[in-house]
């Protein structure tokens, strides 16, 4: 499976794509995980914590002239998957765009998209988390993935960010939504919302305490709140998908 | 005054900037809203509402697809794209993404 998580920013998807590629990892697939934000996230929701070693070098990269970047030597994707990324739990291995804290030069930005748009090793899924609004997708960094999950809470402005996202993706990726941090009796339902973006509601995950409480401590919500109600909802999205036969 | 609200996805930077924004005007400042971002959602919280918010165009994007002779200044800019609301604040985007931009 080849899925990308986007939404707007503090909509939950950086929490669910790591519980998401962790309970992936479980059923079986191996995974690469793969922070695509600037900031840190992901790794906190893997159980990595905040990591700053996960991005690859700058040199692999470099600008031609007439020509723009390009990597440097030819080198493949899996290669740099097995360099580079990290080992975390459940076998899951983990990438990042650039070295962190926000410091992301050009070579590494590049060397990432090429691991992106290039990794095809046979049975591996891959499991990445855009970072927040609408620029990552509509320079195609989102292209990659044969299932895009646009995560969305109940508010107007995810609405909006929702509505222009599905404008950037490619018309053939099967595309659905993700309702969290759903509430019972919040104004705007979420099949209202599904039906306003024209999107299949894949999921709702509810507004849960035990995460927000993993967030707060930056651990893995999949480890200390494996029973919880939301971790439930993202494995039943999971299961969901897997029947679905997604890719 | 010139007041930057800067912060991480979903901390509430546009809600934290409306309400200054309207917290200034009503103690009578004139105030201009610039929304920085490429998926500007200022305009709702300032009480645009969402149509409006959606009909403003990126200043960026707007210039780009003239052939301008000549630079415009900040005011030009404000009075040609900008938009009046509530507490009569001044709104307008500097940049919009509405298209793909492979790359």
């Amino acid at each position: 499976m080849r899925i990308a998580f986007v939404g707007k920013g503090g909509n939950g998807k950086s929490s669910i794509a790591g519980s998401f590629a962790r309970l992936l990892a479980r059923a079986g697939d191996p995974v690469l995980a793969l922070d695509v934000d600037t900031l840190p996230g992901l790794s906190y929701a893997l159980g990595l914590g905040l990591v700053g070693d996960a991005g690859l070098p700058a040199e692999l990269a470099e600008r031609r002239e007439k020509i723009g970047w390009v990597m440097r030597k030819p080198v493949s994707a899996e290669e740099l998957m097995e360099q580079h990324a990290l080992r975390g739990p459940d076998g899951i291995r983990f990438m990042q765009l650039g070295k962190l804290p926000g410091n992301v030069r050009p070579g590494s930005s590049v060397a990432f998209r090429h691991v992106l748009e290039t990794f095809r090793k046979p049975g591996w899924s891959m499991v990445a988390d855009l970072a927040a609004g609408t620029r990552q997708s509509s320079g195609g960094w989102a292209s990659f993935a044969e299932t895009v999950a646009v995560v969305v809470q109940p508010s107007r402005a995810a609405l909006i960010a929702a509505r222009r996202l599905r404008t950037f993706i490619p018309a053939e990726t099967r595309v659905g939504l993700v309702i969290n941090l759903a509430r019972s009796g919040q104004p705007l339902g979420s099949e209202q919302i599904a039906s306003e973006l024209q999107l299949p509601l894949w999921g709702e995950v509810p507004y849960d305490e035990e995460v927000a409480a993993a967030d707060l401590a930056g651990v893995a919500p999949i480890d200390s709140a494996p029973g919880s109600p939301a971790m439930v909802e993202i494995a039943r999205l999971l299961s969901r998908l897997r029947e679905e036969g997604a890719r | 005054m010139k007041i930057g609200v800067v912060g991480k996805g979903g901390a509430g930077k546009t809600t934290t900037a409306a309400l200054v924004a309207r917290t200034l005007a009503r103690q009578g400042h004139s105030v201009v809203a610039l929304d920085c971002d490429a998926n500007p959602n200022l305009g709702l919280a300032l009480g645009f509402g969402a149509e409006a918010t959606e009909r403003l165009a990126g200043i960026r994007q707007a210039l780009d697809e003239e052939n301008a002779e000549h630079a415009p200044t900040p005011a030009e800019m404000l009075a040609r794209f900008g938009a009046d609301g509530p507490d009569g604040i001044r709104l307008a985007v500097v940049s919009k993404i509405e298209k793909p931009n492979p790359g």
